[in-house]
């Protein structure tokens, strides 16, 4: 009897009416698809290359108010959004009386961070990753970079948040 | 005239099997470091340090230029 599997178009071959068949990868099969991955990775590191070039992210232009000194007791925390943005920040109150603000959302899968009054960190409650709130470096757990922060201004009785500078 | 694809479907069994698990091992091993460079440019993009993705993008190509190239040495179907 002829090899009929020779004959049968791929898709058959791809999609088998035996269930045995179905679980069934050569090792060829296998390092091919590995090739696929690999394609798919290098794919990806263009873009994110290409992105990093072309289109970097908008930076927060001019001067916001958050709210005045008042509001804030030391210790506290005030979420806030900058106008035309949705990207959420908070203002931390630190218990050494400076004025923090740093992006609201864990470097590791965006979860929201909250100060932990009194420790000086920001913990991220998803994951258990703490971040220190003087500098918004990553003290321990998953995230793999610092907090993105904005610098904050006291002018009078009112709090300011300007972009950071870029440190050389 | 004797070629390696002639001398290599004509080897023993197990040198192929060997040899498709070396191929296979292989590129395991460059996937995994190109799954290292995507992370590492990504992260640093994100930090602004962009000075990484370029170089990391340049690794990650030649990388999947390799894995192609190491699919030629994988032994013929036997018959």
């Amino acid at each position: 009897m002829p090899n009929n599997k020779e004959k049968d178009p791929d898709w058959k071959n791809d999609f088998p009416i035996n269930q045995s068949e179905v679980t069934e990868v050569t090792r060829r099969q296998f390092a091919k698809f590995l090739c696929l991955v690999s394609g798919g990775l290098a794919t990806g590191s263009a873009f994110v290359a290409a992105k990093a070039a072309f289109f970097p992210g908008k930076k927060v232009q001019g001067l916001h108010r958050v709210c005045s000194i008042n509001e804030l007791p030391v210790g506290g925390t005030r979420a806030f959004v900058l106008e035309g943005s949705s990207t959420p920040y908070v203002l931390i109150h630190l218990e050494n009386g400076e004025f923090k603000a740093y992006e609201q959302k864990c470097t590791h899968l965006s979860c929201a961070v909250f100060y932990k009054p009194g420790s000086g960190k920001i913990e991220c409650p998803c994951h258990n990753g703490w971040f220190d709130a003087m500098t918004g470096e990553v003290l321990q757990g998953p995230p793999p970079r610092p907090l993105p922060r904005l610098d904050v201004q006291v002018t009078g009785n009112d709090i300011f948040v300007t972009a950071a500078k870029e440190e050389a | 005239m004797s070629t390696f694809r002639r001398a290599q479907s004509q080897a023993h069994p197990n040198k192929t099997s060997t040899l498709m698990l070396a191929i296979v091992v292989l590129l395991i091993l460059n996937v995994t470091i190109q799954i290292w460079l995507l992370y590492t440019g990504l992260n640093n993009a994100l930090e602004h340090n962009k000075g990484i993705a370029f170089p990391a993008f340049i690794g990650s190509f030649t990388i999947l230029i390799i894995n192609c190239g190491l699919l030629y040495y994988l032994p013929r179907r036997r018959r």
